[in-house]
């Protein structure tokens, strides 16, 4: 029994991190309609800067998130400036082919930057863990899921409170209309991949403390965000949360009642029914 | 890593320069025998250098690198007048039609060995490249697990490395010595396992191995987990409930971390972590890494002799060059490369079928690895190979068992990985 | 009449080739010819039908793995077996179809779709012994050209140059029929087609059916050039990428795309690796990643209709 209940707290803490970087894809896809195929490869450029101040300057990567999540702002403003904006008015797959190529390239460099050796942030803390009983909980996972869910709740006041924020949400649901106002499309595009883009560096450096990662760790958190996404509705905040739960305790309880070998084939089956009866996801509102 | 291949380059040019000199000097001397002699051996390493397995593709890359300077620095191959070889780099992306258009490429570039390549998968697509070369030429595998792949009726294929026969036997053996030596035995074990090709043959061997030789323990739990995994907390809660003795694992190097991560914070007590044949264990990274917690990981795996003359100079070469430890990647793939310069001595020339009639000949005594003579069986496996039990103690793997070439006391059971200080 | 003759041309040049270029030469050749037949297959759903497949490696292996394990199992002949395997690959096809295209996703959804039903076959193979579980499916070697094996890469150039042929033949077709027709009709807006009595459902799953079932005769081709299977690659979503790329970069949803694509991105794959690859590791591959980004930028339409522009706008007379 408590075997259940510790997958079920194990799935739900790393559900909370799927659902930071999950938000990121969220946003981009919602404004942009691009599919960010180097998503997890700007995740792990976050882990790596993180990495990098805390190794040459000791800075606790729950600090130096305001660093890499601003990092990789400009990295993703810089891709959607540079690049994407460039051909909006191209065939839709050839945004897919684009973001390939970025994936590439990120990774690679990365792996000519940092090597191929995994990279872990031994921070003193790295370790802890408290107990209830017999169920334990890792004290960074607690950590980094509380945060996770603060810097969420911000990026959902900053849409919902500011003129800036008001504009990307404009420009999600309807970018006639944000033309017809006179929204400067691009600018808002740059703005909304940068923060998408923010989103999930700054996901990556609350994930250092406890999960050692190398250059080619990014796909996997690629096509996680993907069925995130999906389960939890396109577009909707609460549903990229109520997402990422799903998946982290689907993977985890699927280890548990299935073979380990198979458990991202939960989140998968369950992507699969999203999509046929539910395609907004879960809590999204139409389409 | 970028200045390493520029010196290799520079090397390469100076010694064509010095080779031409002495080429002169020859065509004096000795006209008939020189002149239709090639002055430099390309070797082909191909290896996983992008991709999930870089991090393997970097040592056994500079394993092979090493290999070939010491060869050169040691006058190259005499035979053929003192020949330097060169290392011609490859690059599989883990991928088999990428492996497969690199064979070729370098076979275009003029190869005349190749090396490589870590995963059997790559390998094999190396193989069918071979096969259908209407010139081929041979391959040594200095690191490759699937015993299909020296099965495959290709004369040109070799294997420096050990079968997983032995390997899954050795690591049996070991394991019932070290019950011996400690008088401690373990009732219960786990085993997980990562899902690749290694994983699976390393557990049905381990499966096979532990069945034949009656080993006194049962696997309580044997636990499979995906290659991507990113979080292993669940199935190590899994391990955990099974209360075993003994935690098997066959792991790559994040996973490695992952688990000995996890089984620290939920405070798994075994008597010992140990690889039956595990490629994350000993690899330097794990033990930089996870420091304390690393300490006292067992791993049943092909290594290298530590009390012979040779091995250690190469591996004091090693580490003052690379600045890590010579495990069994970086060991085997120099390895792999001081058995080709041995065929080529003998052999007198870089004709492929040659070298395949000097090859089937090898009985090498003085080598680096661990195990007996190196020899070939007639499909190219290497029967005197064999392996070591090593364990992690003050951040460097050193070798327990064979008792003959024992760097230091075994210990086990190990210390509670949460009671390390 | 030029255009025959252009295409007679062609084709003695492409009989001829690989007894002038060097063996070393030839698997370029081959996995050229090959990737684009793979490409044209995808082009049917993906270019002309307009529904981006994100999955199709999943075909590819039901039809790479139905050959093999019949023939080692059943010593049915791969010839025959890969046409059991495109059955089977159809027949998924029209569940996955069904299942999307009555659910109406389109788009992004549909991508998606696609990619969790090849991750999802690929977790199932791993776990079938049949299939050689993780450890993969090596096949044995016997020069036999009755079980798909040649000695030598010449007959599986003519193969591969054959299924290529094959497969555009079949897209060629496709496009001057009404089928082909409605297909675009779809693509360039599928509300509208409905509106005009256009069974896009049906005409949608037709063109999965056959994209998916062409697809798997590719993955037989594979069986018998690398002689191992493994889900973990021929399953993989990149894998699936790869399968995609070529017809975009060409442009998708025309005949000449895919080829082109294919031979576009072989070559800078190549080039990279010949010139990079002896450099920092990762060096090669972030060098092609450069490259994809450079074509999308400056063909952002892809090659082969950028080109028909250009050749278009300088003999303004001849529009195709």
């Amino acid at each position: 029994m408590s075997l259940y209940v510790q997958a079920i707290v194990n799935g739900f803490l790393v559900g909370g991190v799927y659902s930071l970087m999950a938000l990121g894809l969220s946003l981009i896809f919602g404004v942009m309609r691009v599919i960010n195929f180097a998503h997890g490869d700007m995740m792990v450029w976050g882990m790596y800067l993180s990495y990098w101040l805390f190794v040459t300057a000791g800075v606790d990567p729950y600090l130096s998130i305001l660093v890499t999540g601003s990092a990789v702002f400009l990295l993703g403003a810089a891709v959607q400036k540079g690049l994407v904006n460039r051909i909006l008015d191209a065939p839709h797959e050839m945004q897919i082919l684009l973001m390939l190529g970025v994936a590439l390239v990120l990774e690679n460099v990365a792996l000519m930057v940092w090597g191929p050796d995994p990279r872990r942030v031994s921070t003193t803390y790295a370790l802890s863990t408290f107990w209830l009983g017999p169920i334990v909980f890792d004290l960074p996972k607690v950590a980094t899921f509380g945060l996770a869910l603060a810097l969420a709740l911000g990026l959902y006041l900053f849409l919902k409170k500011t003129d800036l924020g008001r504009m990307i949400r404009a420009a999600s649901d309807n970018q006639i209309g944000a033309l017809l106002v006179g929204t400067d499309i691009l600018k808002v595009f740059t703005l909304a991949f940068g923060i998408g883009a923010a989103c999930v560096g700054a996901a990556g450096s609350l994930m250092t403390p406890f999960l050692p990662f190398s250059p080619s760790t990014g796909l996997f958190f690629t096509v996680t965000s993907f069925n995130i996404v999906i389960i939890g509705g396109m577009g909707s905040f609460l549903g990229a949360f109520v997402g990422g739960l799903l998946v982290g305790m689907s993977e985890s309880l699927g280890a548990v009642i299935l073979v380990p070998s198979l458990k991202e084939i939960v989140s998968f089956v369950l992507l699969v029914l999203i999509l046929l009866f539910r395609p907004q996801g879960l809590l999204g509102s139409g389409r | 890593m970028a200045s390493r291949v520029k010196r290799a380059g520079v090397d390469r040019r100076t010694v064509l320069k010095g080779m031409g000199a002495a080429g002169a000097v020859g065509v004096l001397g000795f006209p008939a025998v020189l002149r239709a002699q090639v002055k430099e051996i390309k070797i082909g390493s191909i290896q996983p250098m992008t991709g999930p397995l870089a991090a393997i593709g970097k040592t056994t890359r500079q394993g092979n690198q090493l290999a070939v300077d010491h060869v050169n620095a040691a006058g190259g191959i005499k035979s053929m007048g003192g020949a330097k070889l060169t290392l011609v780099p490859g690059d599989t992306q883990y991928k088999p039609e990428v492996a497969r258009a690199e064979t070729e490429r370098l076979m275009r570039e003029g190869a005349h060995v190749l090396v490589g390549a870590f995963d059997s998968g790559t390998i094999n697509a190396m193989i069918q490249a071979i096969k259908q070369a209407t010139k081929p030429i041979p391959l040594m595998i200095d690191i490759g697990a699937a015993d299909q792949l020296t099965q495959q009726g290709s004369k040109y294929v070799f294997r420096s490395f050990v079968t997983t026969q032995t390997l899954g036997r050795k690591g049996i053996e070991y394991m019932l010595e070290m019950f011996k030596i400690s008088g401690v035995t373990p009732k219960r074990a786990v085993l997980l396992h990562v899902t690749d090709l290694f994983g699976q043959v390393q557990k049905d061997r381990t499966l096979e191995w532990h069945k034949k030789l009656n080993a006194p323990f049962e696997f309580v739990e044997i636990i499979a987990y995906p290659t991507t995994t990113q979080d292993l907390s669940t199935e190590v809660a899994k391990a955990k409930a099974a209360k075993p003795d003994l935690l098997l694992a066959v792991t790559r190097l994040n996973d490695a971390i992952l688990l000995v991560q996890e089984m620290y914070k939920q405070r798994v007590e075994v008597q010992a972590i140990m690889g039956p044949g595990n490629p994350g264990f000993y690899h330097p990274n794990f033990s930089k890494t996870l420091g304390k917690l690393a300490e006292y990981t067992l791993d049943n795996v092909p290594w290298y002799n530590p009390k012979s003359a040779l091995t250690q100079k190469v591996a004091a070469d090693y580490e003052k060059r690379f600045g890590e430890q010579l495990t069994t990647d970086s060991g085997w793939a120099y390895q792999g490369v001081m058995v080709v310069a041995d065929i080529l001595e003998r052999a007198g020339s870089t004709d492929p079928d040659k070298f395949v009639e000097a090859g089937r000949k090898t009985n090498i005594k003085d080598h680096v690895t661990s195990g007996g003579n190196i020899q070939f069986s007639e499909n190219g496996d290497n029967i005197g190979a064999s392996t070591a039990m090593i364990q992690i103690r003050d951040g460097r793997a050193r070798v327990v068992l064979p008792k003959e070439t024992a760097e230091t006391q075994l210990v086990y059971p190990v210390p509670k990985l949460w009671e390390r200080g | 009449m030029l255009r025959l003759g252009l295409l007679a041309a062609a084709g003695a040049v492409l009989v001829f080739l690989p007894f002038w270029v060097p063996s070393t030469w030839q698997n370029l050749l081959i996995t050229t010819f090959y990737y684009a037949y793979l490409g044209q297959a995808w082009n049917i759903l993906g270019g002309y039908a307009g529904q981006l497949s994100l999955g199709h490696a999943a075909f590819f292996a039901i039809g790479a793995y139905t050959s093999a394990v019949l023939a080692s199992q059943y010593a049915i002949s791969p010839w025959l077996g890969m046409f059991a395997g495109a059955a089977l690959a159809a027949l998924l096809s029209l569940g996955i179809g069904y299942l999307g295209f009555r659910f109406g996703l389109r788009g992004f959804y549909f991508i998606l779709l696609t990619l969790a039903a090849a991750e999802i076959c690929r977790l199932i193979a791993l776990h079938l012994p049949l299939l050689g579980g993780y450890t993969g499916l090596f096949i044995n070697f016997t020069p036999n050209p009755w079980q798909f094996q040649f000695q030598g890469k010449i007959p599986y150039y003519f193969i591969a140059l054959g299924f290529l042929a094959a497969g555009s033949g079949i897209v060629w077709l496709l496009q001057r029929s009404k089928l082909g027709a409605y297909l675009v009709a779809i693509r360039e807006d599928e509300d509208a087609s409905e509106a005009l009595g256009v069974d896009t459902f049906r005409y949608k799953m037709i063109a999965y059916a056959l994209s998916a079932a062409l697809t798997a005769l590719g993955g037989t081709f594979y069986a018998y050039y690398q002689y191992y299977l493994q889900p973990n690659t021929v399953l993989h979503i990149n894998h699936s990428v790869d399968i995609m790329i070529r017809p975009i970069v060409g442009g998708a949803g025309t005949i000449l795309g895919p080829v082109l694509g294919s031979f576009l991105l072989e070559l800078l794959g190549e080039f990279s690796r010949t010139y990079f690859a002896g450099g920092m590791a990762g060096l090669s591959v972030a060098i092609y990643g450069v490259l994809l980004v450079i074509v999308v930028l400056f063909l952002p339409r892809g090659v082969y209709p950028t080109l028909a522009h250009l050749m278009r706008r300088r003999r303004p007379g001849r529009a195709t």
